[in-house]
């Protein structure tokens, strides 16, 4: 599909949309939290996507290469906005559908805000690991570091989840 | 083992990757130590909640307006590399013939001497042929539904109009030209046999100053449109 997508077939990208776009939003909207800004990233990303499918390397798994510029991009967003617009209200919360489909909506609510209270490198690989479900090499692939090196820093993440949802007296 | 190693063997259980020695080594530790046990019950809460929260839908527009905002050009970086993929064989054949074209001419003057002089020959070339599509102007189009662009072009023929539209649904564009009404139907679609790029021919349309009007309808409604036209001399 992607070689298709390089010769300029616009059918084979729009099956790449289709395939990827949830992914890519859930990534997106786990890091911003809010659905707009996810929308946006999701769609600066499949733009990137397009644009540079020519550099991108076909012996590397295409989701490592597109849930990398997803992280990239959402991080870049979260420089852009305000702290309050990154972590404020419940937008989600309000949004109609969104809250049936969450199993527990109380703890999914208080692990999206407290998610927003770690750095974004804790929350890119809680996003990889529990969102994404990748593996350590995977996320090894995509965050550029070795396998140890996000062993350790995903273990980290979870304690700061753990705690942030202990202080919320959620835990 | 150290805290941290301990640490290490609870995140190691979360994830399911303990050998048996792991495992009755931390069994070992949270049986004595109760602090760690609840740290291990807390982030198993924790992991499993992260697990269970379902992925959301994502907007229904989402994939239009993706498709919507990419490059009105798109398929060039194919046609450049098509071009790419040819060039150097060909530019390696072009090269070829001038070196042959060359010490033809140089033997062939050693052996006859000079020509006829340039002038001489004037006049009896052929026509050059069919010649690239001149584009006289051109509208982008960056609306809700429809994004791309249509140029209007002059070649040999006459006048004609190029149309590279990219929407989620098909598009319909109605072409008025004088008093003529033209529509082309189902463009825009990735799907659509000719890709985003469509050609038609305008006759009748030549004269400096006329306008062609354009209709962009998406399920026959109405979404945008444009007006080119054709420029005042060449």
């Amino acid at each position: 599909m992607v070689r298709r997508c390089r010769d300029g077939d616009f059918k084979a990208f729009d099956q790449l949309v289709v395939r990827y776009q949830k992914p890519v939003f859930n990534a997106a909207l786990r890091m911003l939290r809010n659905p707009e800004d996810a929308r946006d990233v999701a769609q600066t990303v499949f733009l990137k996507v397009f644009e540079h499918l020519e550099q991108y390397d076909l012996n590397l798994k295409f989701y490592s290469w597109i849930y990398r510029i997803t992280l990239n991009e959402s991080i870049n967003a979260l420089g852009r906005l305000r702290p309050s617009e990154a972590i404020s209200g419940n937008e989600i919360d309000q949004r109609p559908g969104l809250e049936q489909q969450v199993e527990s909506q109380q703890m999914s609510r208080a692990i999206e805000q407290a998610l927003t209270r770690i750095q974004p490198d804790h929350r890119a690989v809680i996003v990889l690991r529990h969102f994404l479900h990748l593996g350590y090499q995977d996320m090894g692939e995509i965050l550029e570091l070795p396998e140890k090196t996000v062993k350790s820093r995903l273990y980290t993440a979870r304690q700061l989840l753990r705690d942030a949802l202990l202080e919320d007296g959620v835990c | 083992m150290t805290e941290a190693a301990h640490l290490a063997l609870i995140h190691a259980s979360i994830d399911g990757e303990l050998d048996e020695h792991q495992r009755s080594e931390l069994a070992g530790h949270l049986l004595a130590n109760p602090d760690f046990r609840a740290l291990r019950d807390g982030l198993r809460e924790v992991c499993a909640a992260l697990d269970g929260m379902v992925a959301v839908e994502p907007p229904q527009d989402l994939r239009a307006g993706i498709l919507q905002g990419l490059p009105p050009m798109a398929e060039k970086p194919q046609q450049a590399r098509r071009a790419m993929r040819w060039s150097a064989p060909l530019l390696r054949y072009a090269a070829i013939f001038a070196g042959a074209l060359i010490a033809g001419t140089i033997l062939y003057a050693a052996r006859v001497g000079r020509g006829p002089d340039a002038t001489e020959v004037s006049g009896t070339m052929a026509g050059s042929g069919a010649r690239a599509p001149n584009v006289v102007d051109t509208v982008r189009l960056d609306l809700a539904q429809v994004g791309g662009q249509v140029s209007l072009y002059r070649a040999d023929a006459g006048f004609g109009l190029e149309l590279q539209l990219i929407a989620s649904a098909p598009v319909d564009v109605l072409v008025a030209s004088g008093e003529q009404t033209l529509r082309i139907s189902g463009l825009g679609r990735p799907d659509s046999p000719d890709g985003a790029r469509t050609t038609v021919a305008l006759p009748g349309v030549g004269q400096h100053g006329q306008t062609v009007g354009l209709t962009f309808l998406v399920a026959g409604r109405k979404v945008g449109a444009a007006t080119l036209t054709v420029p005042a001399g060449r």
